[in-house]
């Protein structure tokens, strides 16, 4: 017995029966529920025991306050674990939240956002109405006044300026209807400079992954995590940015005895769970992975097999790991070799193995090239397409992946298309619009198939000098529509931008920073806020970290005077003139455009990245039936009629159209399982072959298509390329095209229908074909290695443009000036400047920044919710106890924080504690509402002040860029620290 | 019947204060009144746990025991209830309680306190279950509709238990037993006196 | 006490810790941190401290106490220990009175009235004794029935009526806090000068006052009795208002163990002080024939000034001359004669 009693209490061990027979009064009915519901609330919560065996409670009666409550399911806008919230509606009013027990993701949990959610809706501090900034005072304006105001305005800058003027920043807050329809809007308006949260958080692992293998997402899930023998997580604090994904690993941890090892350079609440903590110094992500490369190689660990079917490009890979023995490892990151050496051998031989990763590693200048390193360990070690392996990315918004994957960003139109002509003419085909048509929007078609401006330097295309922003004329206005400002680094330099903007427009349900900055900036008129629903006034598909899809119901109509993302889109496309065109096939009522009608179009032009079997119909099926998914698997039983054999939230990509009935694919890359069942190769999209120089100034051509190595059930047993007509004709598989399939073929390419290829094929026939044989459409490829045509190709450590370490910078020095994106990247010249002026003297600390559970992003949102603003009130930086001693810093003290650039001030108070290293400091991202040591309050519109303001971060942080995606650097840069 | 218990699984818990804003939301307790909240020891050590805490419906209650108005009673469940019409907010249960539980509104003279607020284990006060009264003074009664608290039904990773003290006991015990370590049933000791072994 | 066992509780754990640690054989490899191993656990926590603590992000620092069992000691104290001595002191003192004055009966004026009045104690004086009064009765009811109330009170008056009274006790106690506290300030400025101890006290002393037989040691304005009130007054008064204090305005100056001390010092203060205040009383009224009065009207009869005051009684006939202060013949005192 592992129970000690003092005091036995036999009488539970009776029946209910006997134990209702004391009861006075009968209260049967109660006792019973009660007991029921226990069952259905502890034993459920038990991840140890079947689920199956265990009783839920029956619908359990509401009590009088409660009834007559509908309950309707939406998702949590939080975080990308995509839990799902169970709202009681009473007459129109959000009243309660229950535990969603049935969703396979997050079982009834929640973190304390998601678990306060219903706040958010009915706040007191909802923007009410549309307001306009008028000498200096924030004026109501009624919506018909606002929108015609603004689209005005916005009209005067196009002909002065051109379209690329106007810079659309939209939100990874929206569904994907409204992501979708927010980049449709910039296309119709004709520019590329329509970007989302995704910059700022993981655009360099959309570049970096999709260039390793396919596709630039989470391969497995959170809930793939529990099968995991060892679980690395490098560049991620999930306790505290994903709490319930915790429910996972913490699980899987105990239930596999797995090792669980956290390399970060703070001791997060991740980490205190942790078997293996690893301290290293912030930006040094490449040099420890090399350093566990390095012992995987020397000790013959790697997966040779797997290398040789499915890697390609592993000898150059080798020269630049041998470079990294464990001393030079341990100078440059400060982990010793035999630790690494340990924590390298539970990596490569104690499999399968994870590595889990999200902001740490992304937000930097060398952002892509770490999670590249990332994805080389994986496939070095065999990690990939397997169950309880894979890089499982953390993504940060609810729906930053959807919104990625509809395309709101600068690089590409949706779904990855890209933005050359074929990607233009498909988009063109899909909407049933004339390309002719889209292209005279733009300014030419050369600017229509450039990348536009990335957000984190929108306020450089504003102040920049003309010549030096690649575009007709500067950014003149911007239409931001869910995201926040200070969430971008610069802050002191982004007031320049907020000043000289002629037409700055705000939709959102809070004013956030970006009014009460722009009013600091000294503004007086020219800034508009419209209030937009909080999503869960909206209905829509919304994707979570692990690609699943989930619709979210409307839980109750918008509030005050809010309007739906999609009627604010809609109003605009209207007022600019072009709304018959841009919702053809969209049914739009009272000017709200149907979600549904949104997710079908986006259905049938999809191709690329499988979003074309999803169709609402199937995702409701699936919110239904939620209960039906296994938890581990996340499938449903096969002989379920509306939902048989599907994965949960049917994650993409979700092949052929939704009558093929494709059940979404939960882990990517698994040659495992047919393809039908969710399983896949490798995506060869970097051409067949490659011309290869040897020592001796030979060229050879090596193949980049997989070799021997296949999906199960595939009836090509070696790699292919992807599918075209011509393929298939090849193959003698054309036959099997329909007439109608073949008709559209033809349409959609008349001179040569041959070259139409799987993510062209509008009638899926292609996909349906290959999916037939067992084939992946996209082809069978080798994952790179070498990734050529990135700036680094083999990742390549570069210091941290502000390091402390200025002896390594002659030997790790960041990439030379250039102009990425429209704009120069002078990361060298900075760095070289700051060792000139001996930066690293006056600025000693490393400063980085992070998430706290209680808020998220830029946290206007979450610093008005009461429940949670209470729980931090205060914006501080963790300093640790040694270099709080050296200053006379005191835990709970106020200190000023002075940064590199800009003559950088700001007051915060002083966590003084040992979670953080010598030398390092670290603050939450989520504050706002001060500036330099000023509460500015008084700039928000009376009475949408959130509760809680504080300094930002990025008030203090400073240059920095990746130069594949334009990721700013937020993780790394100097300060120096004060008691004020 | 059944004896409600709480149980914190510390080497679960992630002070990720579900638990603290699901009890805010349910009960819509002000700003200020924490009838629940997460500790975290040895903070940012090698070997930091944090729990969650509330009221834990003590066996022989110090609260009730102390209370100068006897205004507590402890249901069949073994939920140590009390009743708002009859505190008098002299703070006894405070100093009493060995874990912070009461907590008193700041009422009008010189910042004393008013009636003692605490946590209910969602299962209301003495009014009638499900009344508009009882939500008022003590919000919800989850209890009565067959549902147990929501900080243990939300916790984000099945850290806080809540149910029959025997069952999650249990369920402990496993989770002990699986993994091969445990760093207690916090407060088991104090609350109930007894332990489970780990 | 308490605290050096805890001391003690504590060095000794840190030596087992120590020992422990040197004991350990070394581990494989020093650097590894493995924060699942390395654990915090309660018990091993309760052992070393006397209380868990750790860290909280809401500024309400009292809540960052995690467990602390001391409130069951304090519980005990309240539940018995205070009953114990309350119950003792109050009704023994009571038993005493009576038991003395069915023995004594009331001390009489020996030598008889004079007629003849002297004034003892001015307006001012009087007003201030009499606010410290009423306060401390209140004070000291509505305290009582915090210890007592529930037990013997409360079952004859049931839950919501016993509360209602209670509710209502505590405000006064809470509010009259104040004026008793002013009161017990000047009465500590008003009446220093007499109070200091001197010889005639010791002599006073010595002879038992005169409570037994029909001695009368002399004494100045106060008798060493009285002093003996006095300071009992000053210093209880100040402590039970201190202790208050501290448990009106909590966690202003001390955290929960500070509270628990003050609540102890309060209730201890404040019964022995209630149970000297009754035989304070019983001399003031019954007790003593002629003393009331100097309270009263705040004149007494000049046979009973030379009986229990004769050195006061003297000086104060040295100070002003015996034609100036030739009291006024008390008609009503005459007439009751």
């Amino acid at each position: 017995m592992l129970i000690k009693r003092t005091h036995g209490r036999s009488e539970r061990h009776g029946s209910i029966a006997e134990s209702l027979a004391g009861q006075a009064g009968g209260l049967d009915r109660r006792t019973f529920l009660r007991k029921s519901g226990l069952a259905g609330g502890a034993l459920a919560a038990l991840g140890t025991m079947p689920i199956g065996s265990v009783r839920k409670a029956e619908a359990a009666t509401t009590g009088p306050l409660t009834a007559g409550a509908t309950v309707r399911k939406s998702i949590c806008t939080h975080c990308s674990v995509g839990c799902t919230v169970t709202a009681e509606v009473l007459n129109g009013v959000w009243i309660g939240q229950e535990p969603s027990w049935e969703s396979p993701i997050n079982r009834g949990s929640h973190c304390a956002k998601g678990a306060s959610v219903r706040e958010l809706v009915h706040s007191e501090r909802r923007l009410r109405y549309p307001m306009k900034l008028v000498d200096g005072q924030w004026t109501r304006v009624s919506w018909d006044a606002a929108i015609n105001e603004i689209g005005d305005k916005l009209l005067g800058v196009r002909e002065k300026s051109g379209p690329e003027s106007v810079y659309w920043l939209g939100s990874a807050k929206m569904t994907n209807e409204g992501a979708y329809l927010f980049r449709k809007l910039g296309a119709f308006w004709g520019t590329n400079n329509t970007d989302h949260q995704a910059r700022i958080c993981h655009s360099t692992t959309v570049t970096g992954v999709a260039n390793t293998w396919g596709y630039g997402a989470m391969t497995n899930s959170y809930n793939d995590i529990r099968n995991a023998k060892t679980q690395v997580v490098l560049g991620g604090n999930p306790a505290e940015a994903h709490p319930v994904s915790l429910q996972h690993l913490l699980e899987g941890k105990e239930l596999q005895k797995a090792n669980f090892i956290v390399i970060d350079p703070r001791l997060t609440r991740t980490a205190a769970h942790a078997t293996e903590y690893v301290r290293m110094r912030p930006g040094t992500d490449i040099p420890v992975l090399y350093g566990m490369m390095w012992h995987i190689l020397q000790n013959g660990w790697e997966d040779k097999e797997f290398i040789r079917q499915r890697v390609y490009g592993f000898d150059d890979l080798r020269k630049e790991v041998e470079k990294w023995t464990p001393d030079e490892v341990e100078r440059v990151t400060g982990i010793p070799g035999e630790q690494l050496k340990r924590v390298a051998k539970m990596f490569a031989t104690e499999k399968p193995a994870t590595l889990i990763w999200a902001m740490g590693q992304t937000q930097k200048t060398v952002g892509t090239a770490n999670v590249r390193a990332s994805c080389i360990a994986l496939l070095m070690t065999g990690n990939v397409g397997k169950a309880g392996a894979g890089a499982n990315i953390f993504r940060g918004h609810d729906n930053v992946q959807g919104a990625t994957d509809v395309g709101l960003d600068i690089v590409t139109l949706p779904f990855y298309y890209g933005l050359a002509e074929g990607a233009w003419k498909h988009w063109s085909r899909v909407w049933e619009v004339d390309y002719e048509y889209l292209k005279s929007r733009f300014d030419s078609k050369q600017m229509m198939e450039t990348p536009g401006i990335p957000l984190t330097r929108w306020f450089e295309a504003v102040t920049l000098p003309k010549d030096q922003v690649a575009q007709k004329d500067n950014v003149r206005a911007v239409f931001v529509q869910g995201h926040a400002s200070n969430s971008i680094t610069r802050i002191p330099e982004s007031l320049n931008g907020l000043k000289a903007l002629e037409l700055l427009v705000i939709a959102d349900p809070h004013p956030t920073t970006w009014a009460s900055l722009a009013v600091e900036a000294g503004r007086k008129d020219g800034v508009y806020i419209l209030p937009v629903a909080t999503q869960f006034e909206c209905k829509g598909s919304r994707v979570a970290s692990n690609r699943s899809l989930q619709w979210g119901e409307q839980i109750v109509k918008p509030i005050f005077e809010s309007k739906d993302d999609l009627e604010v889109i809609y109003l605009m496309a209207k007022k600019f003139g072009f709304a018959d065109q841009m919702f053809k096939n969209i049914k739009v009522e009272n000017n709200l455009p149907e979600a549904e009608d949104v997710l079908r179009e986006m259905n049938r032009g999809s191709w690329s990245t499988g979003y074309c079997g999803q169709s609402p119909e199937r995702l409701k099926a699936h919110m239904k039936n939620q209960a039906k998914f296994d938890m581990l698997t996340m499938r449903a039983p096969k002989d379920d009629p509306e939902v048989g054999g599907d994965y949960y939230g049917l994650p993409w990509p979700c092949w052929g159209s939704p009558e093929v009935k494709h059940p979404g694919t939960p882990l990517l890359y698994n040659t495992n399982l047919h393809v039908m069942d969710g399983g896949g190769t490798f995506r060869p999209r970097f051409g067949l072959e490659r011309e290869e120089k040897l020592p001796d100034g030979t060229t050879r051509k090596v193949s980049l298509l997989a070799d021997g190595s296949y999906s199960l059930g595939s009836a090509i047993q070696d790699g292919y390329p992807e599918f075209t007509l011509a393929s298939l004709k090849k193959l003698g598989w054309n036959t099997e095209l329909t007439e109608a399939e073949m008709a559209t073929i033809n349409k959609i390419n008349p001179a040569n229908p041959d070259a139409v290829s799987w993510s062209l094929d509008l009638s899926g026939g292609i996909q349906r074909v290959a999916l037939a044989h067992g084939c992946v459409p996209y082809g069978n490829g080798k994952a790179r290695m070498n990734a050529f045509g990135l700036p680094d190709p083999i990742p390549v450590h570069r210091e941290p443009i502000y390091t402390p370490r200025v002896d390594l910078i002659a030997k790790y020095p960041t990439l030379p000036d250039a102009k990425q994106f429209r704009v120069p990247n002078i990361g060298f010249s900075v760095q070289k400047t700051a060792v000139e002026k001996g930066i690293a003297k006056q600025f000693p600390l490393i400063l980085s920044s992070g998430r706290l559970v209680e808020y998220e992003g830029g946290g206007e949102e979450t610093r008005t919710n009461p429940w949670l603003a209470e729980l931090q009130q205060d914006m501080f930086i963790e300093i640790n106890p040694a270099d709080a001693a050296e200053r006379g810093v005191k835990d709970g003290g106020w200190v000023w924080v002075t940064g590199a650039e800009n003559n950088s001030r700001a007051r915060m108070k002083a966590l003084v504690t040992e979670r953080i290293g010598k030398g390092v400091a670290w603050m939450p991202f989520h504050f706002g509402g001060w500036f330099a040591g000023k509460d500015l309050r008084g700039n928000y519109p009376k009475g949408t002040d959130p509760i809680v303001l504080g300094e930002s971060a990025n008030t203090i942080t400073s240059y920095g860029y990746d130069p594949a995606t334009g990721m700013q650097e937020a993780k790394v840069t100097l300060c120096q620290i004060a008691a004020a | 019947m059944a004896r409600m218990k709480f149980l914190c699984d510390a080497d679960r818990c992630i002070e990720c204060n579900a638990c603290v804003t699901a009890c805010k939301n349910e009960h819509e307790v002000p700003w200020g009144i924490n009838r629940r909240r997460v500790v975290t020891i040895n903070d940012g050590k090698p070997g930091e746990r944090s729990v969650s805490m509330a009221c834990m419906h003590c066996t022989d209650a110090p609260c009730a025991a102390v209370c100068p108005v006897n205004c507590f009673y402890t249901t069949a469940d073994g939920v140590v209830l009390h009743s708002k019409d009859l505190c008098i907010g002299c703070g006894y249960c405070f100093y009493a309680c060995p874990f912070g539980a009461p907590q008193y509104p700041k009422v009008g003279n010189f910042g004393s306190r008013g009636k003692m607020d605490k946590c209910t284990y969602c299962a209301g006060g003495p009014e009638a279950d499900g009344s508009k009264e009882e939500y008022e003074k003590y919000g919800a009664n989850r209890l009565a509709e067959g549902k147990l608290p929501l900080c243990a039904e939300m916790c984000s990773t099945k850290s806080l238990l809540a149910g029959d003290g025997e069952i999650i006991a249990q369920i402990y015990k496993e989770r002990v037993m699986k993994r091969g370590y445990g760093s207690g049933a916090w407060g088991w000791k104090t609350a109930y006196r007894e332990t489970i072994e780990s | 006490m308490a605290s050096f066992a805890r001391f003690v509780r504590l060095a000794v754990g840190a030596w087992a810790l120590l020992l422990l640690i040197g004991a350990a054989p070394v581990p494989v490899s020093a650097q590894q941190v493995n924060p699942t191993a390395s654990s915090v656990h309660e018990q091993q926590l309760l052992q070393e401290l006397d209380r868990i603590q750790g860290r909280v992000s809401i500024p309400d620092q009292r809540s960052s106490v995690l467990v602390q069992p001391q409130g069951r000691e304090w519980r005990e104290f309240h539940n018995v220990t205070l009953r114990w001595i309350g119950g003792v002191a109050i009704i023994g003192m009571l038993a005493v009175i009576v038991i003395y004055y069915l023995a004594r009966g009331m001390v009489r004026l020996e030598s008889g009235r004079s007629g003849r009045t002297i004034v003892r104690f001015n307006v001012f004086e009087r007003f201030v004794h009499w606010m410290t009064a009423v306060c401390f009765i209140i004070l000291a009811l509505s305290g009582l029935n915090i210890t007592f109330g529930r037990p013997l009170l409360l079952p004859l008056i049931g839950l919501e009526a016993f509360s209602e009274w209670s509710q209502w006790a505590k405000y006064a106690h809470n509010y009259l806090s104040f004026p008793f506290t002013i009161g017990v300030v000047l009465i500590f400025l008003m009446w220093i000068a007499g109070n200091i101890p001197n010889k005639a006290d010791v002599e006073w002393a010595r002879r038992g006052g005169g409570l037994i037989g029909h001695d009368h040691p002399p004494a100045y304005r106060f008798n060493a009795g009285q002093k003996a009130i006095y300071w009992i007054v000053v210093i209880g008064g100040g402590l039970v208002a201190a202790s208050g204090y501290v448990l009106m305005f909590p966690f202003y100056t001390t955290g929960i163990e500070g509270m628990q001390i003050a609540q102890i010092v309060h209730a201890i203060v404040a019964v022995l002080f209630i149970a000297v205040m009754l035989a304070h009383i019983y001399i003031g009224t019954i007790g003593m024939e002629g003393a009331f009065e100097a309270m009263g009207s705040g004149e007494v009869d000049v046979n009973w000034a030379r009986e229990h005051h004769s050195l006061w009684l003297d000086e104060e006939m040295a100070r002003t001359g015996p034609n100036d202060t030739q009291p006024q013949p008390r008609h009503a005192a005459s007439a009751a004669q």
